[in-house]
């Protein structure tokens, strides 16, 4: 499927970071079937698991949200969410989830497929609706669940008696994991991990911080596209090297006075939320039809693993987006509109995603206060293509579009 | 008292919390406030308050929906609407748990949108078995007493907290014996959720010692006959015209399973040296429930078993719309259900429902069933 999508299009160069970025991206899924082949016990995993325990113990694991909307984007989305509605699972759960029931019961999707998991890594810092999601296949298919649970900060900052939780929970799912794979668990293959991890996530802090220039280097729905390799393969050497090709292209843009957002860049805006995927193409175009490039989102800063030992990892993934309290949240949003001369903030109030929608607003007027900036929002969601109406999505945009123009004016 | 008169004193208190509000703080109590679906209570009574729960009502939503999309349940908006518009005012603190992703951000919006009343978060652990949980767990009451303490003056020992203990573990007691007497007695829907939601707005002593009267006058008085009967599932069940439903229909709720009613009195705090840990050991030993993870899916084996232990002839599921752990389980408990020879029925409620007219038909065509 992988091939018959490449062939459709362009050959890219395949020195340039798109093109290894996607390697990466499509050989995680192609690695994890061979392994299956060979008999080697598969996981699925949870976007914001510490991939590090996987990577170092070298299993292979596969990650339902990517490969949800790699179907949401191929347009597959609707279909996979009729059947797990069909058995009796509420419209209102999350796309990605009701999209992953149904492969778990199909075992097959033309749009993405992948391995059937011998066992589930869970870790809840993006939202409790995971537990539910992976508890539900666990059961479906008796497989083990490995559960790591790093709730809801209300605080700052991470507490110690966190950290303990955390930092005792990750042994606890080594052994687990050892235990069920037999594979074992060194801490000079840990040390390189984290290495790698860390130079992935450098590479792309600072590639995605090349929007500080005006006009921005690079249109931010590339970004959509590259964080896959963020989220499935940070802990490898090859993602910091593809990352590190992105950084250069996009310094070299800026030198060159060029840029991946092929229109002139008339207003520069924040995206919050997931992409919706299934209108990955009508959201984009509506934003460049009017000049208007998405130069930053939450993923710019989500990404940044960089820690030095063992209690640091636990603190990282304590701190990911949907993990942090509204003042965190905010503070690290205004940080991104400020040091990218943001314009305008766009929100995705997501209708598969409570928890990030549910206090956006409130969020999203401080934001716009702290930054002096106008706030839309439009709905929508990540996967079902159902629950987003393009005339409504076009009004929202023209209607910051004009806010934002009147704002220059006012400057003069 | 007869059984009639200890139904309509408690009948008094769920239908006016604002009352037994103004009543503590008359008496010079502080009251704090108590968010679905798990809170410490015992610790908040042990320093002399008075917890009352915070379930939202059967109003419209107007103001929450500056804060709240449309698609977070109602039990959340209405609990920030009720804030929002006062009715809360004259309470010290609001406890809020973050067991559910809506949950987590009800505490977000209520440090900006009700901001008399301060938020204190309680972190509990989904991994709550292991002594690393149960440690975590300490954790999250201690930060619970010391917010406490800063928002109330009061302060915390040890040794209040044992005897609070006592007195939560007899209202678990009592209030277990009344599910089990009013699985058989001559009682209403309504009324025996009356039971159990006055006890969100009473002082525990209080209600026990009124449910303890209601429970012998239950088991001299008459059993219900030729009833349907049912187990409930769901967070809540307290809306008076689909309780009202169900008696019209002669369906009976003979168990439950509902979050705001029987899930509360299943663990008591054991026997321990330190209260503290006794306390972290009950959240330990707690579950069957869908905001605690449950890998095995217990839950859905304890509802079947229930059903059976209770003599059900099926299982009414009250889905709380947008309630997505709820939802995610509704699909292994339907096919539990099949597989065990038990009818179901799903309804889906909310706050804001005003036409009961197609919940009616429903309940009415699961009668036709048996
Ligand atoms: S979209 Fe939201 S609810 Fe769905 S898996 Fe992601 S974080 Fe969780
Ligand atoms: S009803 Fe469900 S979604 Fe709402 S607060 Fe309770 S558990 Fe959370």
């Amino acid at each position: 499927m992988a091939e018959e999508v490449k062939k459709s299009r362009p050959a890219p160069d395949p020195n340039s970071a798109k093109f290894k970025l996607g390697q990466i991206a499509a050989k995680a899924y192609s690695d994890a079937m061979e392994a299956k082949k060979r008999g080697e016990k598969i996981g699925w995993c949870a976007s914001n698991f510490p991939v590090e325990i996987p990577a170092t113990l070298g299993l292979y694991v596969c990650y339902p949200e990517n490969q949800a909307a790699g179907i949401a984007a191929r347009g597959g989305g609707e279909r996979m969410c009729n059947v797990s509605e069909g058995d009796g699972y509420s419209n209102d759960i999350c796309a990605y989830a009701r999209i992953s029931l149904a492969y778990a019961k199909l075992k097959e999707a033309p749009e993405q497929d992948m391995p059937m998991p011998d066992f589930m890594l869970c870790c809840n810092n993006i939202c409790n609706c995971m537990i539910k999601w992976y508890e539900n296949i666990a059961k479906e298919l008796n497989i083990p669940m490995i559960m790591i649970d790093i709730p809801f900060n209300p605080d700052y900052e991470v507490s110690d008696a966190e950290t303990e939780y955390i930092k005792a929970q990750f042994w606890d799912a080594i052994h687990q994991l050892e235990e069920i794979t037999g594979k074992k668990w060194t801490d000079e293959q840990f040390k390189k991990v984290m290495e790698y991890s860390g130079r992935a996530s450098r590479a792309w802090i600072e590639a995605t911080s090349q929007a500080k220039y005006v006009p921005s280097p690079f249109n931010g729905f590339d970004l959509l596209n590259h964080m896959a390799v963020m989220v499935t393969a940070r802990g490898t050497a090859q993602a910091g090297d593809a990352m590190e090709t992105l950084l250069k292209e996009y310094i070299d843009n800026h030198e060159k006075g060029v840029s991946t957002f092929r229109a002139e860049e008339k207003y520069r805006i924040m995206f919050e939320g997931i992409a919706c995927w299934p209108w990955l193409r009508v959201t984009s175009t509506g934003l460049k039809s009017r000049g208007i490039n998405m130069v930053t989102t939450i993923y710019a800063d989500a990404f940044g693993f960089i820690y030095d030992d063992f209690d640091g990892m636990c603190r990282a993934y304590a701190n990911v987006p949907n993990c942090m309290n509204l003042e965190h949240s905010r503070d690290k949003r205004v940080k991104l509109c400020r040091e990218n001369h943001v314009e305008g903030l766009l929100v995705h109030t997501n209708r598969s995603c409570k928890l990030w929608s549910g206090f956006m607003p409130e969020m999203s007027r401080q934001i716009g206060e702290a930054c002096g900036i106008p706030v839309t929002s439009f709905d929508g969601d990540q996967a079902d293509p159902r629950n987003f109406s393009e005339a409504q999505y076009d009004t929202r945009v023209q209607g910051l579009m004009e806010i934002m123009e009147a704002n220059k004016g006012g400057n003069e | 008292m007869k059984g009639k008169e200890l139904l309509a004193q408690l009948h008094e208190a769920a239908s006016s919390p604002k009352k037994q509000l103004e009543k503590y703080l008359a008496q010079g109590k502080k009251v704090v406030a108590v968010a679905p679906v798990y809170t410490p209570n015992e610790i908040i009574h042990s320093m002399g308050l008075v917890p009352m729960g915070v379930w939202g009502a059967d109003v419209e939503i107007n103001e929450a929906k500056k804060y709240f999309p449309a698609f977070i349940c109602s039990i959340m908006q209405t609990a920030l609407e009720l804030g929002i518009k006062g009715e809360y005012d004259g309470v010290s603190a609001i406890v809020i748990p973050s067991l559910c992703d809506s949950l987590k951000c009800l505490g977000q919006n209520w440090k900006y949108a009700v901001k008399n009343i301060p938020f204190i978060p309680m972190t509990y652990p989904q991994n709550r078995k292991p002594d690393y949980g149960k440690k975590f767990t300490k954790a999250g009451y201690a930060r619970v007493i010391s917010d406490l303490t800063i928002a109330t003056g009061a302060q915390f020992s040890e040794f209040a907290l044992a005897e609070s203990i006592k007195v939560y573990n007899e209202h678990n007691a009592v209030m277990r014996e009344f599910a089990e007497i009013a699985a058989d007695a001559d009682i209403t829907a309504a009324a025996r959720n009356d039971v159990f939601k006055s006890a969100w707005f009473m002082l525990p002593e209080e209600h026990t010692a009124i449910v303890k009267k209601l429970n012998e006058a239950l088991k001299a008085g008459p059993k219900a006959k030729g009833k349907l009967r049912v187990l409930v599932t769901g967070i809540l069940a307290d809306s008076p015209s689909l309780l009202k439903i169900f008696d019209e229909n002669g369906v009976k709720v003979v168990f439950d399973d509902v979050a705001h009613e029987s899930r509360q009195y299943r663990t008591d705090v054991p026997d321990m040296e330190n209260p503290v840990d006794a306390m972290a050991q009950k959240f330990a030993d707690m579950g069957n429930c869908t905001l605690l993870y449950d890998p095995d899916k217990n839950r859905v084996d304890y509802i079947v078993e229930q059903a059976k232990a209770h003599k059900a002839d099926g299982v009414i599921v009250l889905m709380t719309k947008f309630c997505d752990p709820e939802e995610f389980d509704y699909v292994p408990i339907k096919r539990a259900c099949a597989a065990a020879g038990l009818k179901h029925l799903n309804i889906e409620v909310d706050r804001q429902m005003v036409n009961y007219q197609q919940a009616a038909t429903m309940v009415q065509a699961f009668k036709e069933m048996f």
